[in-house]
């Protein structure tokens, strides 16, 4: 059976691409500490702007925003950035952070139960992504994948 | 997919088929023999699938580890990826009759993007950076008043789609001067409305400059060449 060359090389194209996934090298980062609603509302009330996105490892919109949450936390040195790890365990959420947050300048906690989200009123689903301003009144809440342009004029909003 | 994403492509769909129609009926693309709506449609389409391409992979994401993330349009596509995304593959179903092709549907292809900048106002992203103008708007529960900036974009675009049908039907403009002017209005809206955007890393507004002045040198050629 003869194949067309364009056929062939497509493949080879993609074999190659696929040997380029960022698979996590070296050690992986400490895994998110599991935190209660008081812990949270004490990280949340620092005194800064803060955005906390709501993720876990087995989300597939979560590893799809995971890159531009990490641009936003670069570009927003004044806004505190938290990532609430929900209904997951800590050797998956390691990976994910190595994988998807490795340049991200935020800190992770743990919600195994998932309640957090849930009594901030945001429901079930992740991602979530919450907007505080400094004076810890929550400005925004944006449910589902958040893009670039919402993520931007979010914290434009808080970060002044 | 979001809902609201859904209709913002609904509203840029219905924009596009109108155009079509009211230039249909008074003799647009009466030689063409490429079926416009969908050619149009299928460059759309092939459009958001490279733009979303490179958007993954600027962002490190593989598509081919990861191709799930391809259906995930809200998290991002690369506007330079879906403009190349789209006319190449415009250009591949054209490629018979490509300048006719071209001049045939500027006119729908500026309506649709006016209506999928119109379509704002069903995902809530309509706003942009602050403003005192008394037609500025804020988002829920801000006090801060916004420049709302695509609708701006989507006002420029309808009215270059409308002033392009119209110098085609009575000015009888010569062979690529509508699609280069409808370039140059595209790129050029994008170009005048990006400082009024709040981004985290800025558009690409040389991408906008060039295609303005690639647009722009299209169209003046071909009245150049028309009238010598």
């Amino acid at each position: 059976m003869h194949y067309p060359r364009w056929l062939i090389g497509l493949a080879f194209v993609a074999m190659t691409l696929s040997a380029c996934s960022s698979e996590p090298t070296g050690p992986l980062p400490p895994a998110p500490t599991e935190i209660g609603r008081a812990t949270y509302d004490t990280a949340i009330a620092s005194g800064s702007p803060a955005v906390v996105n709501v993720w876990a490892s087995w989300c597939l919109p979560c590893r799809s925003e995971a890159p531009l949450i990490a641009v936003g936390s670069t570009r927003h040195p004044d806004v505190t950035f938290i990532g609430l790890n929900v209904k997951d365990s800590p050797g998956d959420a390691q990976e994910f952070m190595a994988r998807y947050l490795d340049d991200a300048d935020m800190v992770h906690f743990a919600d195994s139960s998932g309640r957090i989200p849930i009594d901030l009123g945001a429901g079930p689903g992740v991602p979530v992504t919450f907007f505080y301003a400094a004076d810890g009144s929550l400005a925004a809440t944006h449910r589902g994948i958040i893009d670039e342009p919402t993520l931007a004029r979010f914290l434009d909003e808080i970060d002044r | 997919m979001e809902f609201s994403l859904l209709a913002a492509a609904a509203i840029a769909t219905g924009a596009f088929w109108l155009m079509l129609r009211w230039e249909a009926k008074r003799g647009n693309a009466a030689g063409c023999a490429l079926n416009l709506w969908d050619a149009g449609l299928t460059a759309a389409i092939g459009g958001v699938f490279v733009g979303r391409l490179f958007s993954m992979l600027s962002a490190g994401i593989n598509p081919l580890t990861d191709p799930g993330q391809i259906l995930l349009v809200r998290s991002g596509v690369s506007t330079v990826g879906a403009t190349v995304g789209a006319f190449a593959v415009f250009a591949f179903l054209g490629r018979r009759e490509l300048v006719t092709s071209a001049d045939a549907i500027a006119p729908s292809a500026l309506a649709a993007l006016a209506g999928w900048h119109a379509g704002c106002l069903a995902t809530s992203g309509c706003l942009g950076t602050e403003t005192t103008l008394a037609w500025g708007m804020t988002l829920e529960g801000s006090s801060i008043t916004r420049h709302p900036v695509e609708v701006y974009a989507a006002i420029g675009l309808a009215l270059a789609a409308a002033g392009i049908a119209l110098w085609k039907q009575h000015g009888r403009p010569p062979a690529s001067a509508p699609f280069g002017l409808a370039l140059a209005a595209a790129a050029g809206v994008r170009l005048a409305t990006e400082p009024m955007r709040i981004s985290l890393d800025g558009g690409p507004t040389v991408f906008y400059a060039v295609g303005l002045a690639l647009g722009l040198a299209i169209a003046v050629l071909a009245m150049v060449r028309a009238r010598s």
